[in-house]
């Protein structure tokens, strides 16, 4: 407790002291309002502080309690991971409670320089951009289209081939939707892969009920499409074919140039979801013959609620929009801009240029420390391809542990056991088993994400956690016992349930 | 238990020692006791140099083995290079709470040079 | 714009690795220092004094991020990370 005042109070007087050595308009700034303020006013500002924090350790009690209650029955797999949390928790003492963020697939936290491009807009350009009679329309307009040459900057696109929208959700429905809509007189059939994101396959089930035929191309036990069943399934009615660049559980790319020359040949207009990969995997729309490409902010390190989608302009991808209004982004999608969405999104999009090569060689090198620490654990495999891949999503299955008793016994890192939208429920995820997974497999899959700001101290603390609790778990484990002793788990008749 | 509540208040004693009381004045009113700040008006040599090599010790791109006295040079000794060295010598400005000008940063080969300006600027900022 | 002087270099980085240091949020500290220390010494061969004054202006820019954000980081600030340790900077 005393302790924590006096962190407090240090970290107060720095703050101070930054303040006054930083530039000159801000103490400038400070002064002034001091000088016009009375005694008692100046009093108050030095003693209110600065500082807010955000408790995040009772959020995560509370979530705690609240998901123990509303699993029913106390189990025995409960008890274990309860204690095996205790134990977790014992030896950490002497160092802060939050946890170590690894869901990157997730989301990304925001890039202080992306914050910085944002807060003008929050402060003072707070026009809109398509208001073009007077100057505060004009300079936020300004700020919006450099941030869409930045965008297409990153896939070697046209800024005018950009379309802002909230995000990869919308971007992939405005594709699955509007393109098949546009060509509904001619053409009627959609191909799409079954590992690709609920958004698109969401989408592509909607069209089927507006009367077109959709194809769900299996994977193989890599995750990856095969090109020749892909060019099989191309008919002469076919508008459409949709495959995610990276997916985002098990991390593997598509052959996205390979799939393209064929989509060129069979003129069929080809999508892909970016989300995962943009920025973080080299893309080039022209040598990929890319059609369509949805990308969001929030994986890039850029602001949530922004993404885009990019459109060929030659040849002309035309496609119905969704939403109807004042013909903003070339009429397919109407509504004002989040300026600074846009702008942080911008930003983010530059940065990933800038900070490409840094970025890269820093992701690839602790990826393949944690591969190697979590794979030297007995019994785990990695999930998809280990060639065709993105570094910075490592899928691992720890063979008999329970993937959700894991998961809780480990609040002091933030990982998921798949994508953020299916996590909420206990099945086990359709990519895994796409990929011929079994439910057991599936269940004790662990996805890690390792980004630009992720540092090699975290890595080896989640390399030296895993390792010691999926041995600690294991060793409550009855099939774990089991297998110890020879028994074949196969071999097992099992009773009733 | 009696190490965890000493422990921050030699640190604050040590804080509040080398900062101005000017600045501690409305933050830290309680901590501006005379005896603390007396020590800093016979600012001691050996004192800053031992807490100079301490920060040495602590900072993790030093040759571990190297053995560290007055006479240590940064370069020569430690294997720092100038960036290096520009580190090491904000950890120890933060460590005293002083501010080196660059012009004499550059000049700072070693502990004793540096001793010997810290000695000199016992309020320095 | 005159010849940069290698003073003023080392002040440069020595802001820099001042201002990272000040972030309260310990991946973005550990970040920003990474990449200072790469970057420097990326350019520490540069001679050519056009580039080196564009470097320096991108540089100031830069620096005026850095500045701006370290302050809100220490402004809205959370919990320690289970890798980050709880004693005092002055141990």
């Amino acid at each position: 407790m005393l302790r924590q005042g006096i962190t407090g109070l240090t970290r107060v007087s720095r703050l101070l002291r930054v303040g006054a050595n930083s530039r000159p308009a801000l103490s400038g700034g400070i002064r002034l309002y001091s000088k016009a303020a009375s005694n008692a006013a100046l009093k108050f500002a030095d003693d209110a502080a600065l500082e807010t924090h955000t408790d995040t350790e009772a959020a995560a009690r509370e979530q705690t309690v609240t998901r123990a209650a509303a699993t029913s029955s106390p189990s025995e797999v409960i008890g274990s991971s309860t204690s095996a949390l205790q134990n977790a928790y014992a030896e950490n003492t002497g160092f802060g409670t939050r946890p170590i963020y690894l869901d990157m697939q997730a989301t990304t936290p925001t890039d202080p320089r992306v914050l910085d491009t944002m807060l003008k807009f929050y402060t003072g350009l707070y026009g809109n951009p398509h208001s073009n009679t007077h100057a505060y329309g004009w300079e936020t307009n300004k700020e919006v289209e450099n941030a869409r040459k930045n965008v297409a900057n990153v896939i070697n696109a046209d800024p005018k081939e950009i379309i802002f929208t909230s995000g990869a959700t919308e971007s992939n429905n405005m594709v699955l939707k509007g393109v098949p809509r546009f060509y509904k007189r001619s053409k009627k059939h959609i191909i799409t892969t079954r590992t690709e994101h609920k958004c698109v396959l969401e989408a592509a089930r909607a069209m089927v009920n507006e009367g077109f035929d959709v194809t769900f191309l299996n994977v193989d036990n890599e995750g990856l499409v095969n090109l020749k069943e892909l060019e099989e399934a191309i008919r002469p009615d076919t508008c459409l074919v949709s495959v995610m660049a990276v997916n985002n559980e098990i991390g593997v790319m598509q052959p996205l140039k390979e799939i393209g020359s064929i989509c060129k040949k069979h003129k069929v207009y080809f999508h892909t979801d970016a989300a995962q990969a943009y920025g973080k995997v080299p893309i080039d729309v022209n040598e990929m013959n890319i059609d369509l490409l949805s990308v969001s902010s929030h994986k890039i390190y850029g602001p949530k609620g922004a993404g885009a989608v990019f459109v060929r302009r030659r040849p002309r991808v035309r496609l119905d929009p969704i939403f109807s209004g004042g013909g903003q982004e070339r009429g397919l999608r109407s509504g004002t801009l989040p300026p600074p969405l846009v702008a942080g999104f911008g930003e983010a999009a530059r940065l990933v240029v800038q900070e490409n090569d840094a970025d890269i060689a820093h992701i690839k090198r602790l990826s393949e420390k944690l591969t190697k620490g979590l794979l030297s654990i007995p019994d785990t495999s990695l999930n998809g391809s280990a060639e065709h891949r993105y570094p910075g999503c490592v899928n691992v299955s720890f063979a008999y542990v329970e993937g959700e008793s894991l998961l809780m016994a480990m609040r002091d890192i933030a990982l998921s056991s798949g994508s953020a939208c299916t996590s909420a429920s206990l099945e086990p995820s359709y990519v895994l088993h796409a990929i011929g997974k079994d439910d057991a497999l599936a269940h004790s899959s662990i996805r890690f994400g390792i980004g630009r700001f992720t540092t090699e101290e975290e890595v080896e603390y989640v390399v030296d956690a895993i390792s010691k609790r999926v041995k600690f778990l294991r060793e409550l484990s009855p099939l774990w016992e089991m297998v110890q002793e020879g028994i074949d788990l196969n071999s097992i008749e099992w009773s009733g349930h | 238990m009696f190490k965890s509540v000493f422990r921050p208040c030699a640190a604050v004693a040590k804080n509040a020692r080398m900062t101005l009381p000017v600045r501690n004045s409305i933050l830290m009113p309680q901590m501006m006791v005379s005896p603390i700040r007396f020590y800093s008006a016979t600012t001691d040599r050996n004192e800053i140099t031992q807490r100079v090599v301490d920060v040495i010790k602590a900072f993790d791109r030093t040759n571990a083995s190297a053995d560290i006295s007055s006479k240590t040079l940064f370069h020569k000794d430690l294997g720092l290079d100038s960036l290096d060295t520009v580190e090491l010598l904000v950890a120890i400005e933060e460590d005293f709470d002083i501010q080196f000008p660059d012009k004499v940063a550059d000049e700072l080969k070693g502990v004793e040079d540096t001793v010997e300006w810290i000695a000199n600027h016992p309020e320095s900022e | 714009m005159s010849s940069l002087t290698r003073t003023q270099v080392l002040g440069l980085y020595k802001q820099f690795i001042k201002n990272a240091n000040n972030f309260n949020d310990y991946n973005f500290k550990n970040y920003f220092l990474r990449r200072t220390r790469a970057s420097f010494r990326e350019n520490r061969d540069v001679k050519d004094q056009e580039k080196l004054n564009l470097l320096y202006t991108n540089a100031l820019k830069d620096l005026g991020v850095l500045k701006r954000q370290s302050l809100i980081s220490q402004m809205y600030t959370f919990d320690k990370l289970v890798v980050e340790p709880l004693k005092t900077e002055h141990e």
